[in-house]
């Protein structure tokens, strides 16, 4: 296990100037809700506003509307619109994993009909993996898609799904024979195809992101199958690389912890400036290595147990590092203050367990490097 | 070689100097130097290719070389527990040739500086006390920042038989004294570096050699828990046990790279802030992978006639050198709380905020 060093170059520090200027100007301090990470707000217009820009499907190759640029200068990206908690919602899946999984598994078909929407920020993608009896374990699952005449019949329910209710496009993984991990297909679903029904689940905060996906006898054309039949436990590995291995698995609090940082509370307090610098050191070095991961991908490399031994540790410190900011508040945060700040912080204390559950429960990711490391 | 500022490791070096540690500072060596200190022998074997001075200047008398072959270097030594005064020996040069003087062969230490020192410089005359003075017994020379009533910093070399050596020993058995002189004329030398300069230098090399260190014990834990059985089958089989070799790769892992990264950028210009990150994150990886290394031996890591002690007790002796965790954070935070930017200052490190 050896994450190679690298800097930003010139022209790459360039573009966090440009980012981190234009979002001064696109969401001044108080016009928007603050959100934490992924769970931001859906905010259509924004996305579509950096889809404009650019930094939207920055990956994916020009010719299908992206931007053929690289995975390090999304990281850029990315970091300067966790740090501001930017409304990211409705583009985020399919910006991080979805865009970039159809741009190398799709069909050419697939690629015109998906990734410009993507880039453009038209397209809000979610991911149906999980079912009611397989969380990590995703060879479990029993959604089935069934051959028929032109295409597949798909029967089931998805749940933990963030996101569905307000996305245009669902990419889920489903069971299209029996073996274990050879027996699972990918598909690119519309929202609103005949027989999907979308729930949402009340969220542990209030909110009604996450979502139970019913499908009863869904009609989807072969056309729409990504990848090969059988190809989709490989597909989902390579995307969870995507899901584990950046930034936000450890930025989704840095709108908090900013606030937190330039408070008179850590000012006047040298045990709250301690564990300040403490928090700043690690988010360095987390950084470093998540910057490591994103070269390596430019490099075609995939590095899923690297991705796997970050992500593990990073949630764990970004949940250690809420407890710091919640210690020194000095009192329980009330969720419906009308401070933004107190009602963030209520709201990550709520949700902060989810951190080290979604891409893969810590456990199964130990379970993932011990196997990655014995390579 | 000549030092540059390009960000390449000189591989083929590396790979002899691992390849010699590896031959050369075997368990029963380690054991040995704890006895005996610093081995002439072992010395002149890591001295005949010149191996103490790489990262210095060949101009200035060194083996010419980047900072990160230096570094690299130093992370093998610490891979190997190599019972030598490597670091010291490179701080006291590069003290040496920042202030323009020729260094020249043998072991070196230097002065770390802690609060209670009272090393004086008056009219060329040095005075007082230091203490924490790692290998001062058996070194030729020992390199001290010694402030003159101005309060400006001096570089002076003290020869060690003009001192009054009070021998003691770090957690890991290596020699770290109290040397007393007594109105010494030296050569005083005004010196570019200051002692925060030497700090972070000092926090910089350290780190290298413990994230050699981490290296280790996560390969040799990882080794031991597919040999060891216990209940019928390897206990690298539980998951638990797994946890713990999980922990030691993680921390091992984060260290190496950011040795990497805060050395170039060091080679660049200001890097305070990411030496005290990158020092910080090590101490306090160390902290969590020795007791995970521990944890996954049993009691079998916990006695002397194995390796592992020896690399843990470096990790817990190089903890509390050149800042611990606490001083270093504290450091950090009150220069973020002045200045803000939180963020900017994660991505941007020192070019953005010098802490």
């Amino acid at each position: 296990m050896q994450l190679e060093a690298t800097e930003l170059t010139e022209a790459e520090m360039a573009l966090q100037m440009e980012v981190r200027e234009y979002l001064q100007q696109r969401l001044p301090a108080g016009t928007y809700e603050v959100g934490l990470g992924m769970a931001a707000n859906n905010d259509v217009e924004f996305s579509k506003d950096l889809g404009a820009k650019g930094w939207l499907g920055m990956a994916l190759p020009k010719e299908y509307g992206g931007g053929g640029r690289t995975a390090v200068e999304r990281l850029i990206v990315v970091e300067e619109l966790l740090a501001v908690g930017a409304p990211i919602g409705f583009h985020w899946v399919g910006d991080r994993q979805s865009g970039p999984s159809i741009a190398k598994h799709g069909t050419e078909e697939q690629k015109q009909a998906f990734l410009p929407g993507i880039a453009s920020g038209e397209l809000g993608f979610a991911i149906g993996m999980s079912e009611p009896d397989s969380g990590s374990d995703l060879a479990s699952l029993r959604s089935r898609a069934e051959k028929i005449d032109g295409g597949w019949r798909i029967n089931g329910t998805k749940i933990w799904t963030s996101g569905a209710y307000q996305a245009t496009t669902i990419l889920g993984l489903f069971r299209t024979s029996e073996h274990k991990h050879e027996g699972l297909t990918q598909f690119i679903i519309d929202r609103n195809v005949e027989g999907l029904t979308i729930s949402p689940i009340p969220f542990i905060d209030g909110t009604r992101h996450f979502c139970e996906l019913s499908f009863e006898d869904v009609f989807i054309p072969d056309e729409r199958r990504l990848g090969e039949v059988g190809g989709g436990w490989a597909q989902n590995t390579g995307e969870l690389v995507l899901e584990r291995g950046g930034v936000d698995r450890w930025m989704s609090l840095m709108p908090i912890l900013e606030w937190w940082a330039a408070s008179d509370a850590v000012k006047n307090s040298p045990g709250a400036q301690a564990d300040l610098g403490a928090i700043a050191a690690r988010s360095w070095a987390f950084r470093g290595m998540n910057l490591a991961v994103a070269r390596m991908v430019d490099d075609g490399k995939s590095p899923v147990t690297e991705a796997a031994l970050i992500k593990e540790m990073a949630t764990r410190f970004e949940q250690e590092s809420l407890d710091t900011v919640a210690r020194h508040y000095g009192r329980a945060p009330d969720l419906n203050s009308d401070d933004p700040h107190e009602s963030l912080l209520a709201r990550a204390i709520l949700v902060s367990p989810s951190w080290s559950i979604r891409g893969g429960t810590n456990e199964i990711l130990r379970t993932v490097i011990a196997k990655g490391l014995g390579k | 070689m000549t030092t540059t500022n390009d960000h390449t490791v000189d591989r083929d070096l590396i790979a002899t100097v691992i390849s010699l540690f590896a031959a050369k500072s075997g368990h029963d060596v380690v054991i040995k130097a704890e006895e005996e200190g610093l081995l002439p022998s072992l010395w002149a074997s890591v001295s005949e290719l010149g191996l103490p001075l790489v990262g210095i200047d060949d101009t200035a008398g060194g083996s010419g070389g980047t900072l990160l072959d230096l570094l690299a270097i130093l992370h093998a030594a610490g891979q190997h527990a190599v019972p030598l005064p490597l670091s010291e020996t490179h701080l006291a040069a590069w003290l040496l040739s920042e202030a323009g003087q020729q260094v020249s062969d043998g072991p070196m230490t230097v002065v770390p500086g802690t609060p209670k020192d009272t090393l004086a410089l008056t009219d060329g005359v040095v005075s007082g006390r230091a203490y924490d003075v790692p290998w001062a017994r058996g070194v030729d020379r020992i390199v001290a920042l010694v402030n003159d009533s101005s309060g400006a910093p001096y570089v002076v070399t003290i020869d060690p038989g003009a001192c009054e050596i009070t021998p003691g020993t770090d957690l890991a058995g290596q020699p770290r004294d109290v040397i007393e002189v007594k109105d010494l004329a030296v050569e005083a030398v005004s010196s570019p570096v200051d002692r925060d300069g030497l700090l972070l230098r000092g926090a910089l090399v350290t780190a290298a050699k413990m994230a050699g260190a981490l290296e280790t014990i996560a390969t040799l834990t990882r080794g031991y828990t597919e040999e060891r059985v216990q209940f019928g089958r390897p206990i690298s089989k539980f998951q638990a046990v797994q946890q713990h070799v999980v922990t030691l790769f993680q921390m091992a892992t984060m260290a190496s790279l950011n040795v990497s990264r805060a050395g170039r950028t060091a080679m660049d210009g200001p890097a305070s802030f990411e030496i005290c990150a990158l020092k910080q994150v090590v101490d306090k990886n160390a902290s969590i992978a020795i007791r995970a290394a521990h944890q996954a031996h049993g009691a079998f890591g916990m006695t002397q006639e194995y390796r592992l002690q020896q690399l843990t007790r470096r990790l817990n002796a190089w903890r509390s050198e050149f800042g611990d965790e606490l001083q270093l954070a504290s450091r950090i935070g009150k220069a973020i709380s002045n200045a803000g930017k939180l963020e900017h200052v994660i991505v941007g490190g020192s070019a953005v905020l010098e802490v």
